[in-house]
């Protein structure tokens, strides 16, 4: 049998399925495919200026390494002109990230990146592994998503550095969408698909120029590339929606590959149609359960892929969710009725019913931005998230210290 | 604690009494509550009727021709996959106009029934125009289906018709062999003469799509063209399908993962289909409401409505059950298989070990099955926000919708992803649909 021959060069022997396509190719095709559709997600979205300082977040996991690494490349072949920086955040959980950030000090000697590493205990004064010994294993994820995202921002900031950059790939991407379907957040689903978020206003502005890469061509690229990455998934469970999501994504993916493109794709359509007094789901009175994730775009939780708790998460929204039903019979919604009748012959305006008198009267148009009156950090709230769950932490430590 | 004690009081001899007629036993288990049989069937009929009463006053019946008063009633029409939860429908409908009827009131509305026939033989044998053992099965299990449900006409369609230029052709055909109204003469030389276009443009669609996942999205896509088509031409005011909640919260998903999110909105949510004829002058700025009334408009506008939308799969395959004689008798000609309430050939499959042979769909069903199994209302939920969002292009003519799905075409998104992903636009493989397809489509049309 002959072998196959790149479908690209036509002349070395194809090496490589792409998950992404199944197109068959050489190794050296397949790498310098993947750089260029990088560089192409860079020029049409305008990620960067040239001669602008850019802190990639790096775990030392494979994302952020092969992110590392394309990015060296393209600032090279291209001349984005870019002045690189690695920025780790140390959680502090044991056995996790002291071994990755050995990692995350080789990729600085090899490419020549100056690096900073912030930890938990001194932003915050609790470690991960103090926090899950405090609240437990369940849960804990959102703490160290809050924590993190704020971390990545505030060590940017001591560095005087504006852009972040995230190794979040097509996968993540993927899963925060169908994860925000499956919780009716429509407000998060229009944040969490766009590739930048921030702007010039804000302090730190992020952006993922891996979100149209699939995370198995990136796990594909470190291997031919010879990277040096740390594969170790987080050792505590990922929160249920993002967990089942996760599942259901790795089952399309086997179906029909492109179904991971296809879902960013709806989900940035999506975002597009999401209506401009969006009540959200976390717009009702009480519903603390399931609006207790970060509140910012929160994509991405932690590398792990592991572990589909059957989580409590779900449960509380689905007891919350029947709770609101029961209430919602025993409402007459005057409102609703009255607006239905004059808008009879307008369709449009009926699709977007209004949940109820106290949804609408408070009108979450789109947040404001403003800072936190504890740690000056940029929030929609008056006390940002992170402040709020320490505020928790704080609080139960001092229970058990009595 | 009151509570507790009427309740006793009022039922000595129940050992678990209903927790809403407090009369009777409960044997049922509905929404965590304890339920009996009556109180269960009262409550899934009551989710219909609710919504029901909604379309009937988005169709208010058309004018006669003779500029009198209105005499006409409602026309539906239904589209009936012999799935659980259509027939469930059917079975409701039926139940609403016998109780109007009963009453001394005259029918609330007519209805047309409408089997849509995917079964591959019947698209590669259509250009040879006779009734293939597939088409007549499909006739054998309507035919039971008129037996039970004589006030309302039933038909089969094939696929095929989703392309052709006169909708009516084929279906008068196919269903003239056993058709119990009075059958049009068989003229089966001219209908296969008029759509030899639509069938050979569906085989060769059919046979360039090599995944499983690629084919079931096309035909779901073309199934409702198919039923769409129908109403039309039958001038009905409204298509209504068996979607139950779970079924919404799939399609939400599951066209999200095909590539579809701009159509969600259009799928998932009740009203307008976006309509194929161009816009009358004027008449079709408020064509969602009022315009229906319009005798012309109306050719083009036709809502389309999940009345099931409040019950869950699970309740509807109880409900199936629970109806004396119970409708499994009916379901999918007899076959058992209640898991299944979308197509009921997707289940004869229920074993399948390959990935390649599992559809977006299929993944999404079982999905959800699990979903609605321990979070019923998480899948509720799903259904009710996605409703939500904003249908854009509603206004949309002929050149801006997707030449194979009808739905509007997205040309802000197309263009960003293009930009942004440095996709190459398929030149010279369109498949003959004429117009420009969406996203979606164009995904299963390449294979």
């Amino acid at each position: 049998m002959a072998p196959v021959l790149c479908a690209n060069c036509k002349t070395e022997r194809a090496l490589i399925k792409r998950p992404k396509n199944h197109a068959k190719l050489c190794k050296a095709c397949f790498i310098t495919v993947f750089e260029d559709e990088v560089h192409h997600t860079i020029t049409s979205s305008q990620l960067f200026y040239p001669g602008e300082k850019v802190a990639i977040g790096a775990s030392g996991g494979k994302d952020s390494t092969v992110l590392a690494s394309v990015l060296k490349t393209l600032n090279e072949r291209h001349g984005y002109g870019l002045e690189l920086v690695l920025l780790s955040i140390d959680e502090g959980i044991k056995g996790y990230r002291d071994d990755s950030l050995e990692t995350v000090k080789r990729n600085a000697v090899q490419y020549d990146m100056p690096l900073t590493v912030v930890g938990y205990d001194e932003l915050y004064g609790w470690t991960m592994d103090q926090v899950v010994e405090t609240i437990g294993k369940k849960g804990n994820c959102t703490y160290c998503g809050v924590f993190r995202r704020q971390a990545l921002d505030r060590g940017a900031k001591m560095l005087g550095i504006k852009h972040v950059v995230t190794g979040h790939n097509a996968d993540d991407v993927a899963e925060t969408v169908l994860m925000n379907l499956l919780r009716g957040d429509l407000a998060r689903l229009s944040r969490s698909t766009s590739i930048v978020t921030g702007d010039d206003q804000s302090e730190v502005k992020r952006s993922k120029p891996l979100k149209y890469s699939y995370e198995k061509e990136i796990v594909l690229y470190a291997h031919h590339k010879k990277l040096d990455y740390f594969s170790t998934e987080c050792i505590y469970s990922p929160e249920a929606f993002r967990g089942s999501a996760r599942g259901l994504i790795k089952q399309l993916e086997r179906v029909r590959p492109t179904a991971i493109l296809d879902i960013v794709r709806s989900g940035e359509d999506m975002a597009r149609l999401v209506p401009g007094d969006s009540p959200s789901s976390c717009a009702c009175k009480g519903q603390n359960t399931a609006s207790s994730a970060p509140v910012e775009d929160d994509i991405g939780g932690c590398g792990s892929s592991s572990g589909r708790t059957p989580g409590n998460e779900m449960a509380a929204m689905d007891k919350q969710l029947r709770e609101n039903e029961a209430h919602e019979e025993l409402e007459i919604d005057v409102a609703k009725a009255m607006s239905e009748r004059k808008l009879n012959g307008s369709e449009k305006q009926r699709d977007l019913p209004i949940r109820n008198g106290n949804s609408a009267s408070k009108g979450v148009a789109r947040q404001v931005r403003g800072n936190c009156k504890r740690c000056g950090y940029m929030s929609s709230q008056d006390i940002c998230q992170a402040c709020m769950l320490l505020e928790g932490l704080n609080k139960n430590r001092a229970q058990i210290q009595i | 604690m009151a509570d507790f004690k009427s309740a006793t009081a009022g039922s000595l001899t129940l050992t678990r009494p209903c927790v809403k007629c407090r009369a009777q036993e409960a044997t049922l288990d509905s929404r965590s509550q304890a339920v009996c049989r009556d109180c269960f069937t009262k409550f899934i009929s009551a989710k219909c009727i609710k919504q029901i009463g909604i379309l009937g006053k988005e169709t208010r019946p058309p004018p006669s021709t003779t500029n009198g008063p209105p005499t006409g009633t409602r026309r539906y029409l239904l589209g009936l996959s012999f799935g659980v939860s259509s027939t469930v429908l059917l079975h409701l409908l039926n139940d609403n106009v016998e109780f109007q009827l009963a009453r001394g009131r005259s029918a609330p509305f007519e209805l047309t029934v409408i089997h849509i026939d995917d079964t591959p033989d019947n698209q590669t044998d259509h250009d040879h125009p006779s009734p293939s053992s597939t088409a007549a099965a499909s006739e054998i299990i309507l035919a039971q289906y008129r037996a039970r449900y004589p006030r309302f006409t039933f038909h089969s369609v094939p696929l095929s018709s989703a392309l052709a230029n006169d909708p009516l052709e084929p279906s008068s055909s196919s269903s003239s062999s056993s058709s119990s109204s009075l059958p049009p003469p068989p003229r089966l030389k001219e209908a296969a003469a008029t759509t030899p276009t639509a069938a050979i443009t569906m085989s060769n669609t059919m046979s360039t799509t090599t995944t499983a996942a690629s084919r079931s999205d096309l035909e779901r896509q073309l199934t409702r063209r198919a039923l769409l088509a129908q109403a039309r031409a039958r001038r009905c005011q409204a298509l209504l399908l068996g979607h139950s909640t779970t079924a919404l919260a799939e399609t939400a998903l599951a066209e999200a993962a095909k590539g579809r999110g701009f159509a969600v909105p259009w799928l998932v949510g009740d009203g307008a289909a976006p309509s194929t004829s161009p816009p009358l002058e004027g008449g079709e700025e408020g064509a969602g409401g009022g315009g229906v009334n319009n005798e012309d408009a109306g050719a083009g506008v036709v809502l389309v409505y999940h009345p099931l939308r409040d019950a869950l799969r699970k309740e509807l395959v109880t409900y199936a059950g629970l109806v004396d004689p119970p409708l499994t008798d009916l379901i999918d000609g007899g076959v058992q298989d209640s898991k299944n309430g979308g197509s009921p050939r997707a289940a004869a499959g229920a074993a399948v070990v390959s990935h390649k042979d599992l559809s977006i769909e299929e993944v999404m069903r079982r999905y959800f099955a699990e979903v609605e199994e321990n979070y019923p209302s998480v899948v509720a939920n799903v259904a009710r926000t996605t409703g939500k969002l904003v249908r854009a292009g509603e206004g949309a003519v002929d050149g801006e919708r997707c030449g194979l799905c009808g739905m509007p075409l997205d040309k802000d998104g197309d263009e960003r992803w293009r930009g942004e992903l440095g996709i190459q636009e398929r030149t010279g493989t369109g498949p003959g649909f004429g117009n420009r397809l969406c996203y979606g489509c164009e995904r299963s049309t390449a294979g």
